[in-house]
């Protein structure tokens, strides 16, 4: 049995009296030219089956879309249209179905146009309700959804077409965590103008809450995506236990403190180790535990570090130099948080996946917890064990010296929020950014946002206007979302700069080395100011520091505060 | 016998798989070379073409990535694993499913079906049952440890999280070893089987003298693809342990799945493919001399 | 005797044990399929409100809008009916394509040694790329050729990948076919194609069969080129199963109804291929 062997001619092994050299080298040039040209059959071959089996709606559009580009060069720019209000739509949804109907009039757009949004199958539920809203008004405009199963896939696909370039969607739910490299990529269309002619009402009584409204929409001083959601973390804890006269007297008498929803960390850590000790079991069968804070190595580890880092006042990257500033008393104390929190805690959550968290909560096996707006509307189904049971408070924070004064800093991380970007390669740009509007109004906007899980509520109205809150009352219950209201104002964004997928996934990691431990902090601390160093350096010091220092001017004012205080922002 | 290649034999023998090849495959694969010599993320707003050639750097860097050479590491030590303990497996088994049986349809659907399974279902199963809460703890190590069982964590140590990796692998690979094994002992020609048990050999010998000799390069393909595939797994790493704790259960395919997608960093990622390309290109290589044309 | 009564025994045990090793992922799996959410994570088997609403899920999942009650799942995806079709179409005709081309190759390689040993082994090396790279050019590519979000597109990408398992498992097959048997027919008047048709080809049908089943299987259950280059109109199972995520992570159940139903057809395959696994070289069949 042989193979292979290099002693074998390789076109024709008949070896008789047929071995010179210049036959050789005649096969060799031979069979470079066989492949040459069957490379180019082949490609030729591709290219015509690749046309011949495109579907012929396909190959119908492309023609019509050359033609509508050449129709939109005759016409002059289109001058703010009047706004001709909408029976029972709000001012943003109004004015986005009337620029619509405007684009149909002046035969900008085409009836039957379609408009292609890719986006996670978390979301579908939401997207279809816009839909079935946007066709009562503009039934002639189709809206189709690309659904992908997880973020990384949308991800993937979106930095693909940023080099492909084929224009297959219109639009794009990311996560705000990626704006930046999808801007920095060239996929995502500056929405300025479209701002300024639509007004998708970012100020006034019913705008997105700031700093959020401007800290997912905002990057390097431009718009470039409106928002779908907020993804504020709040603090979730079993009000029942807390309230117990029993625990409370005990509570007290072991650490002679009262027992109540926890202000700062270290508090929190007393009360988690109270409970996990009295070893009680909950309904399910498991046990309960004190806490549970993300610590898990696939994404999620670095919100609960960074948290506590930006609460003790640490700053990520110097907003002169851009160094990484990680190792810092702050980054210190986050890590000694973690390990003295991590007894008291599930050993689940430093390998299980994020809906662990939620699982256990649900099940009643956690007392204090962290986690996105989805948890409390999990907690409040009839099927879990703890409904009726959770209260919601801000995130504990940490005690600061401010002005000479001590107070206790705290703030709520943004984690993967929600936005909606236009494709700089769509040939519909500005419809899809209408349907973005539409999508994201007031009155329509509350519609999408409680028709499902994973968007949450964004715009101030919603939860002030009486109109509304009756609404968001029903999705959330009523006591939380005065709590989370306030978490918003204090919340501050992922490091959405380019690289912010990898320096957060570099950090998670580190984390998670941590808690498994498998690295001390110390030398945690340095890896990751050596990795995050690496990944500034490749995108370019000048660049990165830019996005940068854009970025944390939009960070809440409670946290600029306490960076002043120390020196760290001037 | 005459050498001479019929015309037409040739032309089928030769003519698709080079059109099917060059098409497909030769232009991608020169594009991930170029980009491999290239500084260049989709992130940095450049067209790949325009993007600024380094020469040797993403190599030079990925020999001096400790990520990288861990990652490796994990993936070599997985694929010997792996590969040795199903291949034993997978012979033995195919030994003895040579006779007829009642029953053997049955038995032999049941065998192969671990592989009509998409991965990704069988790493989510996998992932759920090695949980503190799942079974594997809390019904079969149970039986044998008692109640020390529920405090193993298999996700939480490095080795057990390797293991548990290993297991899902054996479970919905050792059949398509065997399913070759299998086929090629059953094709061996009946008369020299008849032959040698009218001799007398017991059906034992028959297997380690006879049959097993006349297979040996279907045992090669058979170890050589599966190898090959066992280097490249992904799904179970990414689904049950994501790579953790830490990097511990991070291998190769998995750690170039997020440079690439998660850090956009393409370049380095096709310098990185590269390289564990040449590297296994050097081990099949040397495989293959040494079992094809050193023995004669 | 008793040797032999035990040795039988002790196979059917080894046999018995290993069916059983298969068995229960095999029994969590199904056992999934008619489990809600609150089961999932647990470590019994026989669910306790046992329910077939993941069935239903993935084929109308109108009737379940607003009551499925998995962590709000109430993205309705559509149903699976047509990302089983499509894979069914691009699987059958990979399989097809790459068996044939291969069987070809291999014969060539295996008595004339054409294709070169440099072929044969790039074929190898298609086998060793870690798929996550080559991602981004075969999309540039793709997308330059039209054939993103096509059928011709998955089946010839699969068909180059896959088709070293063919060359090198069919390769196996022919090596062991004497060459003498070829002769003779050529002897008797056979052309060469005939040779190769009615002599090499029903003597390496386990091969064939092998190779094809391991091809199908392969591209069955593929995701990550799927994933990257079909966006509505080709898309296949493994893609669509990875939809089924929810507001909280996978959806285990419609996951492993969707696996179940989408494994009956490679077992159907499976089955009915086990007599051709075995030929037997008997006398007789070099005729004409």
């Amino acid at each position: 049995m042989t193979c292979c062997s290099d002693n074998v001619d390789k076109s024709d092994p008949a070896p008789e009296g047929q071995s010179s050299r210049q036959n050789s080298v005649d096969k060799a040039r031979r069979t470079f030219l066989i492949a040459l040209g069957t490379a180019a059959v082949g490609i030729g071959v591709g290219y015509a089956l690749g046309y011949l089996t495109k579907p012929a709606e396909i190959i119908r559009e492309t023609v019509e879309r050359t033609v509508t580009v050449t129709r939109t060069v005759t016409v002059t720019p289109t001058p703010t249209p009047a706004p001709t209000p909408i029976p029972g739509l709000s001012g943003a949804a109004s004015r986005a179905i009337a620029g619509v109907r405007d684009l149909l009039n002046k035969g900008v757009i085409a009836p039957g146009t379609t408009i292609r949004i890719l986006h996670v199958a978390g979301s579908r539920a939401n997207l279809e309700k816009a839909i079935e809203l946007w066709s009562k008004y503009v039934p002639e405009v189709r809206v189709e959804l690309i659904t992908l199963g997880t973020e990384p896939d949308v991800y993937t696909k979106a930095m693909s077409e940023a080099v492909t370039k084929t224009g297959a969607f219109d639009a794009v739910t990311i996560f705000s965590t990626w704006l930046g490299d999808i801007v920095e990529a060239g996929l995502a269309r500056p929405l300025d103008e479209f701002y300024a002619r639509y007004d998708p009402e970012y100020v006034g009584p019913c705008a997105p809450i700031e700093p959020l409204g401007s800290y997912v929409t905002i990057y390097k001083g431009r718009r470039h995506s409106l928002a779908l959601d907020s993804d504020v973390f709040t603090l979730s804890y079993r009000k029942d236990l807390l309230t117990s006269e029993t625990y409370r007297k005990e509570f007290e008498a072991q650490y002679r403190k009262p027992l109540k929803v926890p202000d700062t960390w270290e508090e929190l850590i007393d009360m988690a180790r109270f409970f996990t000790e009295l070893r009680l079991t909950a309904p399910s069968g498991g046990r309960v535990w004190g806490a549970y804070f993300y610590l898990e190595p696939a994404f999620a580890a670095y919100i609960t570090w960074f948290n506590i880092f930006v609460e003790a006042g640490g700053i990520p990257f110097d907003l002169e130099t851009m160094d990484p500033k990680v190792e810092s008393p702050e980054g210190r104390y986050a890590f000694d948080i973690i390990l003295r929190m991590k007894p008291y805690m599930p050993p689940e959550a430093i390998s299980a996946a994020w809906a662990d968290l939620y699982d256990k909560f649900v099940k009643g096996e956690t007392v204090f917890t962290a986690a996105w707006p989805s948890l409390t509307k999990e907690a409040m189904r009839p099927t879990s064990a703890v409904r009726g049971n959770v209260g919601t408070a801000l995130m504990p924070g940490v005690e600061v010296e401010v002005g000479g004064r001590r107070i206790v800093n705290k703030a709520a991380p943004n984690p993967v929020n929600w936005v909606g970007i236009v494709s700089n390669y769509s040939a519909h740009p500005e419809v899809a950014y209408l349907f973005l509007q539409f999508a994201t109004a007031p009155d329509t906007g509350l519609d999408m946002v409680l028709t499902g899980v994973i968007l949450d509520l964004f715009r101030a109205c919603w939860f002030t206007d009486p109109r509304y809150r009756a609404k968001s009352a029903e999705g959330y219950g009523e006591e939380f979302l005065d709590a989370y209201m306030r978490s918003i104002e204090i919340s501050y964004p992922d490091i959405l700069i380019r690289g912010g997928t990898e320096y957060l996934s570099k950090l998670t990691t580190e984390v998670n080395n941590v808690a498994a431990g498998l690295k001390d902090p110390e030398r945690a601390l340095s890896d990751i100011s050596a990795e995050w160093d690496s990944i500034t350096k490749k995108y370019g010091r000048d660049a990165q520091l830019e996005a940068w220092r854009a970025l944390a001017q939009l960070f809440p004012e409670n946290v600029k505060s306490v960076w002043r205080a120390k020196g760290y922002m001037k | 016998m005459s050498r001479e290649m019929a015309r037409s034999v040739k032309l089928l023998a030769t003519l698709p798989l080079n059109i099917l090849l060059n098409a497909i495959l030769i232009i991608p694969f020169a594009i991930m070379i170029y980009l491999a010599f290239l500084k260049w993320s989709p992130a940095m707003g450049i067209d790949w073409w325009e993007a600024a050639f380094v020469g040797v750097a993403n190599f030079v860097r990925a020999l001096g990535d400790a990520r990288f050479v861990n990652a490796l590491t994990n993936t070599v030590i997985y694929t010997v694993s792996t590969v040795s303990i199903e291949f034993l497996l997978g012979l033995l088994l195919a030994y003895l499913m040579l006779g007829e049986f009642t029953g053997k349809k049955a038995v032999l659907s049941l065998i192969i079906y671990p592989l009509m399974l998409p991965p990704v279902i069988v790493a989510s199963v996998f992932y759920l049952m090695f949980q503190p809460y799942g079974p594997v703890n809390n019904v079969f190590l149970r039986a044998v440890l008692g109640d020390d069982a529920l405090r193993i964590t298999w996700f939480l140590n490095p080795r057990l999280a390797f293991t548990a990796l290993i297991i899902a692998d054996i479970w919905q690979w050792t059949p398509f070893i065997f399913l070759i094994l299998y086929s090629a002992l059953s094709a061996v020609p009946r008369r020299l089987v008849e032959a040698a048990q009218v001799l007398g050999a017991s059906s034992f010998t028959i297997f380690w003298r006879i049959r097993l000799p006349l297979i040996k390069p279907l045992i090669i393909v058979a170890v050589v693809l599966r190898a090959l595939e066992a280097f490249k797994m992904f799904d179970y790493a990414y689904l049950m342990t994501g790579g953790g704790p830490g990097v511990s259960t991070e291998t190769i395919s998995l750690y170039i799945y997020r440079v690439s997608v998660l850090y956009t960093d393409i370049s380095y990622a096709a310098a990185m493919s590269l390289v564990v390309l040449v590297m296994l290109a050097l081990v099949i290589r040397l495989f293959i001399w040494y079992f094809f044309e050193r023995v004669r | 005797m008793e040797f032999r009564i035990v040795t039988k025994a002790l196979k059917y045990i080894v046999i018995g044990v290993f069916a059983l090793w298969t068995l229960i992922p095999l029994a969590w799996i199904v056992s999934l399929a008619f489990k809600s959410y609150a089961e999932w994570r647990v470590s019994y088997f026989v669910p306790k409100n046992p329910t077939t609403d993941n069935f239903v899920l993935l084929f109308k999942p109108e009737e379940l809008l607003g009551r499925y009650g998995v962590m709000g799942a109430t993205a309705i995806i559509e149903p699976a009916t047509k990302p089983l079709i499509n894979s069914l179409i691009v699987t059958a005709a990979t399989t097809f394509l790459a068996v044939f081309i291969g069987f070809f190759t291999a014969y060539g390689a295996s008595r004339y040694r054409a294709p070169g040993p440099f072929t044969l082994f790039f074929t190898l090396l298609t086998r060793m790329l870690p798929p996550a790279i080559f991602i981004t050019p075969i999309m540039v590519y793709y997308s330059n050729l039209g054939l993103l979000d096509t059928y011709f597109g998955l089946v010839f990408l699969y068909s180059a990948v896959t088709v070293t398992y063919a060359i090198w498992i069919l390769k196996g097959f022919i090596d062991a076919v004497p060459v003498e048997w070829e002769e003779a027919a050529m002897l008797e008047g056979a052309t060469p194609i005939k040779v190769v048709f009615k002599v090499v080809l029903p003597l390496v049908r386990p091969g064939l069969v092998v190779a094809g089943l391991f091809i199908f299987l392969l591209t069955w259950s593929e995701l990550l080129f799927a994933l990257v280059l079909t966006n509505i109109s080709a898309v296949t199972l493994p893609v669509h199963i990875s939809k089924y995520v929810g507001a909280v992570g996978q959806l285990f159940g419609p996951q492993a109804a969707l696996a179940l139903i989408g494994s009956i057809i490679p077992v159907a395959i499976g089955y009915a291929i086990q007599k051709h696994l075995v030929t037997g070289f008997t006398f007789g069949m070099v005729r004409g």
